[in-house]
């Protein structure tokens, strides 16, 4: 499992980084960032939709229909109290010629991608907090 | 809260845009509502979305979600996003007249 690093940017904005790849997250205009990337919440429904459709991708190959594109398209509505996502819709497009008896089968492996799975039974998420030690360092030294 | 004309009248708006009275709804409210959203032809099918979604809030004093839009009316997910670009909740929801959905993004 590699780091994945969250940096400042500016505003609310921030740098995911993995693997000498980055994305840029922001918040919309509305919610006080400047609209200049994902936000979390997108993050988060667009990693569900690829982890689907990768599966599916795969699934199509292996039945033959590899000439073909899966392509997903998704929504999402937040819920208050606390604010969450509570509801993704999700639509997932078969390639040309794809047997329409097979649909319960796509179907079960979209849901079963790790993420869908990762969702239905969340994780805990064990946090810690830390402090920048060498800026506190700092403030002792100016205050002796 | 601002007012702006919208179809001929005054109607109170906030700062999304959605109309605060759905009574002050018509239209030609519709029209103007729509060109906000960047709809400058509203065709039959934006025509079914909004109907739909008058419909279901005056029955149920809330907007539907987003998957029963698409079930009621036939609409793909992508469909209903190239019609209303800003989404079912933001851009239809905004141009049928509905307050702004609490799910709103």
């Amino acid at each position: 499992m590699n780091l994945i690093t969250i940096t400042h940017k500016d505003g609310l904005a921030f740098d995911v980084r993995v693997r000498r790849r980055r994305i840029a997250t922001d918040m919309s205009l509305a919610e006080g960032g400047q609209g200049k990337g994902f936000t979390p919440a997108e993050l988060l429904a667009g990693g569900l939709g690829a982890c689907m459709a990768m599966r599916v991708q795969a699934y199509c190959e292996e039945r033959g229909y590899g000439g073909g594109d899966v392509s997903v398209s998704l929504a999402f509505e937040f819920l208050g109290k606390p604010k969450r996502i509570g509801a993704i819709v999700a639509d997932i497009d078969l390639p040309a010629g794809f047997p329409e008896e097979e649909k319960e089968e796509v179907r079960r492996i979209a849901e079963a991608a790790v993420i869908c799975e990762t969702l239905r039974k969340p994780p805990h998420v064990d946090l810690d907090i830390q402090f920048d030690r060498n800026h506190q360092t700092d403030r002792k030294a100016v205050s002796a | 809260m601002d007012k702006i004309e919208l179809g001929g009248k005054l109607i109170e708006i906030d700062e999304d845009g959605f109309i605060q009275d759905p009574d002050a709804w018509d239209e030609k409210v519709a029209l103007d509502l729509a060109k906000t959203e960047a709809v400058d032809d509203m065709t039959e099918d934006h025509w079914k979305v909004v109907n739909y979604l008058r419909e279901y809030y005056l029955e149920y004093n809330m907007a539907p979600m987003i998957r029963k839009v698409c079930k009621s009316t036939g609409f793909k997910l992508k469909e209903i996003y190239d019609l209303f670009p800003s989404g079912p909740a933001k851009g239809a929801c905004k141009v049928a007249g509905l307050p702004k959905p609490t799910g709103c993004v």
